[in-house]
């Protein structure tokens, strides 16, 4: 049993604000569940061990920790140091409106009581502790057609020995539009639990980052939960790399007919890092798309788990499902661990799914060299590019030329056989 | 500059060339056509040195090296530059890193002193106008999405940055419409120094209406069959290669020409 659990579970008793009734029923979920071990399925490759014993501060002062800058990235910053909100940007364009957990109004409290909690799936042990134990949140809410320009980028970071519970709720209404990037920049010994709940509505579009990019101790166990209405869009982007216990879950529902998501993840481990992403997509009505690249390279005794799932409900005729997972080995010791798993109940449906150690592709390869590349440049060009691919589909440029040059520089400290 | 001798090779246990000579000197262009599947890309990879095209026999020397011995790399590194007849579509690289990484063997190879990025994206913006590509193009992965067109005019874009010795364009002008046609050709004109050789692979007259070539080979079935000055050319679009049926037998492989 977990030391770190039933401290958590302790201190859920004491938690007392207007969430109360969502917490009271998580608690009881989680008083009956059991705390994970390598049997247990959804986390059968990644270890808790460390955290079972960690002890953390309890109500720090926040420290000063500022988020990194993106250059040319002009963004609406919210930025959690901590598990605290510390910043809320002040000046929101018309239509928009960001508040704290703790200052909601009423009428807030309203429709965000009625689907916080709701969007994630229960089966999530962290989630369920993150119902109990985040006081700290923001809630962000786009009117009906209004299209943020902006993209608001929420920043979670954290400092030594500390334990942090965020959450964020956003609800982009129908035929709005918005850009959302999650960025965690956790470097120190931390524990830090991120649950973000998207409820997309009619053909409101949602452009998503969330960028699992820890350090060393850094401990973050986030869940992304979407849910998809009527010709909803959601186009995510997913980077994991930096840290020894990184885990995210995604979860996607397809509630109205000719929703669409496209996720592309990528992933790029050294030394003993560990990222985990399980993805559940849910498709329960006819004529929704999706479509997931999953794409890593893992070197040294590093460890990449990616398990996801496409569940085609019976009703869900004319889906079309593509889940595609390719990974490049450059160590004997690292290890991936692949799960691509469709699961379909209807019988008019569309779907592919494939998990391939990525191989050199030799007419690429040849084509380079015909140009006098070195065939060890060239390598080097073709696996970075194979990454690179699916950071050239960020939408937001500063974005991508900002991440760029940090995966060419993790890369280029790897060594390719 | 290019002599090759009697030059045999297969693919996947198939002949393909089957004792072929050839010899280009500087300053000179050479058209070769001829026949679907005689050989022509073939004769292309072999030179290149693409992996799976075995050479059984012959000899090919660029300036007096063996060609055949060399990496692809380090063929290309002495000068020998093969525009594709299907250029691969590299995702994740961008036109841009790819041409630097090429202009920056070349300029090492030739001892010059490596280019300033601002200096080498002065060049590749030149470059891109001069084929007419929207600068976009550079930023771009390699050929990814290009129109069949637009990867013709970017194998060109590459000779202008790359200032080969010898370049070998294959099937340059296939696919292509009359002003993309133009920018092929003046490509290559832009580039004839009395130096520089060229070996255009073609099934139309009409390029060469564009590039005067010395000489126009067809080749046939592994074998230059015939040589001849530009006017073969204008002979073989009205003619076709009919003639070629028992031909050989007739007259045997002709001698390269000198
Ligand atoms: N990998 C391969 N495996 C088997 N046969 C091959 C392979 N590559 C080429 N060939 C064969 O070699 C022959 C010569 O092909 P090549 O591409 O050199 O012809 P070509 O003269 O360039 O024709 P085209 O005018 O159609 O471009 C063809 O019969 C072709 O099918
Ligand atoms: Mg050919």
């Amino acid at each position: 049993m977990s030391q770190w659990f039933e401290s958590a579970i302790v201190r859920a008793e004491q938690v007392n604000d207007w969430l109360s009734p969502v917490r009271a029923e998580a608690l009881q979920t989680l008083k009956r569940a059991s705390w994970p071990t390598r049997k247990t399925e959804a986390w059968k490759y990644l270890s808790l061990r460390r955290l079972e014993k960690s002890e953390f501060a309890q109500q720090q002062e926040s420290a000063q920790i500022t988020p990194e800058i993106i250059e040319g990235l002009d963004s609406l910053d919210l930025t959690f140091v901590d598990g605290q909100l510390v910043d809320l940007p002040a000046d929101l364009p018309a239509g928009l409106s960001i508040v704290s957990l703790q200052n909601a109004t009423d009428s807030v409290k309203q429709w965000a009581g009625e689907i916080i909690g709701d969007i994630k799936p229960e089966r999530h042990l962290f989630g369920l502790i993150n119902d109990t134990l985040a006081q700290h949140g923001v809630i962000i809410d786009v009117a009906e057609g209004v299209s943020v320009e902006r993209p608001i980028r929420i920043s979670y970071m954290s400092s030594e020995g500390s334990e942090a519970h965020t959450r964020v709720l956003v609800r982009v209404a129908s035929n709005a539009s918005v850009t959302v990037i999650e960025q965690a920049q956790n470097k120190h010994n931390s524990l830090h639990t991120s649950v973000a709940e998207y409820a997309i509505h009619e053909q409101a579009e949602l452009t998503h980052y969330g960028l699992m990019m820890g350090g060393g101790a850094a401990m973050h166990v986030a869940g992304m939960h979407f849910r998809l209405a009527q010709q909803a869009t959601l186009n995510s982007h997913l980077v994991g790399f930096g840290s020894e216990l990184n885990r995210l879950d995604v979860d996607v529902q397809h509630r109205g007919e000719q929703a669409d998501a496209n996720i592309n993840a990528v992933y790029l481990l050294r030394d003993a890092e560990v990222f985990d992403l399980h993805s559940t997509i849910e498709h329960e009505v006819p004529h929704c798309t999706t479509d997931e690249n999953v794409r890593g390279i893992v070197a040294d005794r590093s460890k990449a788990v990616f398990n996801g799932r496409i569940h085609i409900h019976r009703d869900a005729q004319k889906t079309l499902a593509e889940l595609n997972n390719k990974n490049l080995l450059l160590s004997r010791e690292a290890q991936i661990n692949t799960k691509p798993e469709l699961e379909i109940y209807a019988d008019d449906v569309k779907c592919a799914h494939g998990a391939t150690v990525a191989e050199i592709d030799k007419k690429a390869l040849y084509y380079l060299q015909s140009r006098g590349i070195s065939r060890e440049q060239a390598l080097v060009m073709l696996n970075f590019g194979f990454i690179n691919a699916l950071v050239d589909e960020m939408p937001h440029s500063a974005l991508a030329e900002w991440l760029r040059p940090i995966l060419r520089n993790r890369f280029a400290s790897m060594d390719v056989q | 500059m290019l002599k090759i001798n009697q030059l045999s090779a297969s693919v996947e246990d198939k002949t393909i060339l089957k004792g072929l000579n050839l010899e280009v000197k500087p300053g000179e262009v050479h058209a070769i056509m001829g026949p679907n599947g005689a050989g022509k890309s073939t004769l292309g990879y072999v030179l290149s040195g693409r992996d799976g095209y075995e050479v059984e026999g012959g000899s090919a020397e660029l300036d007096g090296s063996d060609l055949l011995e060399l990496e692809p790399e380090e063929r290309a590194r002495k000068g020998l530059f093969l525009a594709f007849q299907y250029p691969v579509e590299i995702p994740g690289v961008s036109n841009m890193e790819f041409m630097k990484a090429a202009v920056d063997a070349a300029l090492e190879a030739r001892g010059e002193e490596a280019l300033s990025s601002a200096e080498f994206l002065k060049r590749a913006k030149q470059a891109c106008k001069q084929v007419q590509l929207p600068l976009e193009f550079l930023k771009r992965g390699v050929n990814e999405g290009f129109s069949g067109g637009e990867k013709k005019r970017n194998e060109i874009m590459q000779m202008l940055l790359l200032e080969p010795k010898l370049a070998i364009l294959d099937e340059s002008d296939s696919g292509l419409d009359i002003d993309a046609l133009k920018v092929v050709a003046d490509g290559v004109n832009s580039q004839r120094d009395g130096q520089r050789s060229f070996i255009v692979v073609t099934h139309y007259q009409r390029l060469l209406d564009y590039i005067e070539p010395d000489y126009v080979h067809v080749l046939s079935d592994g074998k230059i069959v015939k040589s001849g000055d530009a006017s073969l050319a204008k002979e073989l679009e009205a003619q076709g290669y009919a003639w070629l049926q028992g031909y050989e037998d007739k007259n045997g492989a002709e001698e390269p020409v000198a």
